[in-house]
């Protein structure tokens, strides 16, 4: 891709653009400063993400920085899960079995066509519950001990919010595992006819051809969207606050009812996301020029 | 080459039998589990031999809260304690949007809601009630630019009367009740419905005491309260599953106890008629 200079040639419209996006933006400073009654108090805010423990003489981590970690371990777990879940999903799409290309279509059209809000919902209340029941996690983790409980702790975050954190993160990820399906498909469909037809000649079955040659190559063309879709995640993953999950966005929310600090923490709180999304795009975009276009 | 016609029918086999077998076990799962969420056993039981008490609680400032270290605390907070030591069990208390609270409590996330949770007939028809074991009722603030000088709750009754509360909320239904013809806004944060008044884009609000009184105070400029009197009437009790009589009956001898010896008064008198917990708040 050819770089052109940010300074490069600075046309009339080019300012005329400039002040009218400055006029905007004074203009809704001043709105806020004059419509607006309230009492701006930023002073609460680093508290929230560290204070110093007078009792214990120690640093420790307060709600928006739990928030964040929070949200940043379901995330990279959720997309873990999802990759795998959305790439099962994909071969499935093209096995030789019809009922498993009904079953893996009959999912992605569905959670791609139903609002991530009610998918959540419908998960959470009716298959949540029963599953984390029957597989006895919350009391499991409840009852770890010792070194077990440091690696949980670490991995999945506090032990008694250990069913919270796998319901939200089941949940996300069962939700992206549709869209990465879409996109490792299309990878696949992307490969020339004729790479299956010689990998065939070449007296190679179904799985080799899928593992040894199509694969490769897919991986390549789908690693752009799917770091799209990967950041992405990250924002769906305040969708979670709403079943309770303990992340970033319903931190803000606890923090907001206790302290009316309504736009002060919320703020705070996109301003966290734009940071995590953005420096994740920016290393796409490294990641992307790296590894080249090679092939296109 | 394994790929012929036998080949084929014996791996289709194969995996119709997985499939069968995985399907099975899912469903088998989910019916399996359906009768503990019914309470066989009594909850209480159920509480003492896991050694945790798990409450569901909402956000509402001063029944239950974060302080500025993070911690939840409040009314609702004391009470759970004093409840879970009496059991001679943990607490653990699982914050909850209130939208999903009774849902929450249905699906089996936590034993019992103690969060303010009045006692309304819709509510009644999902989950079983204790005894009361604190009484509120709901106040109105009104917006000094927009609805200057009332001196009667009448006055808000009208179409061109924006009223804002949260949603789900008894506050919401006694607006709907008592003022049918103004225009409710809902929100999910009691921190929105006040930020609402004070940016002038609704005329009032209702909220459960002493939340407008404490607002006025603060606010004296932007709000005031119309009325003293307590908007309606609200009774809160512990919220739990039903067909569970054994625990009801256990929770509602522990809040006539606990009412009998003062201690329920006591702290309702801290966290509602003073503002001693003020300094567990960021400045």
């Amino acid at each position: 891709m050819l770089q052109k200079p940010v300074l490069g040639r600075l046309t009339v419209l080019d300012l005329v653009l400039v002040v009218l996006l400055l006029a905007a933006a004074l203009w809704v400073w001043w709105r806020v400063e004059t419509r607006l009654v309230y009492n701006w108090n930023w002073g609460i805010i680093p508290g929230y993400f560290l204070f110093f423990d007078e009792e214990t003489g120690r640093w420790q981590s307060n709600l928006l920085l739990q928030g964040l970690v929070t949200t940043l371990r379901m995330t990279l777990w959720a997309s873990l899960l999802a990759l795998v879940v959305g790439t099962l999903l994909a071969i499935a799409r093209i096995s030789a079995w019809p009922s498993l290309r009904w079953l893996s279509r009959t999912y992605v059209e569905l959670v791609r066509n139903i609002p991530p809000l009610i998918f959540i919902f419908i998960f959470y209340f009716f298959l949540s519950g029963p599953i984390t029941e029957l597989l006895g996690i919350a009391d499991w983790a409840r009852g770890l001990e010792g070194w077990q409980r440091s690696v949980v702790t670490v991995l999945f975050g506090p032990t008694n919010l250990f069913a919270n954190f796998i319901t939200g993160t089941i949940c996300l990820a069962l939700f992206e595992a549709a869209y990465v399906a879409e996109i490792v498909r299309a990878g696949i469909d992307n490969i020339a006819k004729g790479q299956w037809e010689a990998s065939k000649a070449l007296g190679l079955n179904r799985r080799q051809t899928l593992r040894l040659v199509i694969l490769p190559q897919a991986v390549r063309r789908i690693l752009p969207p799917l770091t799209g879709q990967l950041i992405s995640l990250v924002k769906d993953s305040s969708i979670v606050s709403l079943i309770s999950v303990q992340e970033l966005t319903f931190s803000g929310q606890q923090i907001s009812v206790a302290t009316r600090k309504v736009f002060e923490i919320w703020l705070t709180v996109a301003a966290l996301y734009f940071v995590v999304c953005f420096a994740l795009s920016l290393l796409s975009r490294h990641l992307e020029r790296r590894f080249g276009r090679a092939g296109h | 080459m394994t790929n012929g016609p036998l080949g084929k029918n014996q791996m289709f086999n194969r995996r119709s039998l997985l499939a069968a077998a995985l399907a099975g076990a899912t469903l088998g799962g989910i019916t399996a589990s359906t009768p503990a969420l019914a309470q066989t056993e009594s909850l209480v039981d159920e509480v003492v031999e896991r050694g945790v008490l798990r409450v569901g609680v909402g956000n509402f400032v001063p029944w239950v809260f974060r302080s500025k270290t993070g911690e939840i605390i409040g009314f609702e907070v004391d009470v759970a304690t004093r409840l879970a030591e009496d059991m001679g069990v943990e607490v653990e208390f699982v914050p909850t949007v209130w939208d999903g609270m009774i849902p929450a409590l249905l699906a089996g996330n936590f034993d019992v809601i103690i969060s303010g949770m009045s006692l309304r007939p819709d509510r009644m028809l999902r989950v079983n009630f204790t005894l009361p074991y604190a009484s509120s009722g709901n106040m109105l603030g009104a917006s000094v630019a927009r609805m200057p000088g009332e001196t009667s709750i009448e006055a808000f009754n009208s179409r061109d009367v924006t009223i804002a509360a949260v949603r789900g909320s008894t506050a919401a239904s006694a607006v709907q009740a008592q003022l049918p013809d103004a225009r409710l806004i809902q929100f999910d944060a009691e921190a929105d419905v006040l930020q609402e008044v004070l940016n002038g884009n609704a005329d009032a609000y209702v909220a459960a005491v002493p939340k407008p009184g404490t607002d006025a105070a603060t606010f004296p400029e932007q709000i005031y309260l119309p009325v003293r009197e307590t908007f309606q009437g609200t009774l809160e009790g512990f919220a739990i599953r039903k067909g569970d009589p054994d625990s009801l009956n256990y929770f509602n001898g522990w809040i006539l106890m606990n009412e009998a010896n003062g201690f329920l008064q006591e702290r309702w008198q801290y966290w509602f008629t003073t503002r001693d917990w003020a300094d567990q708040l960021p400045g």
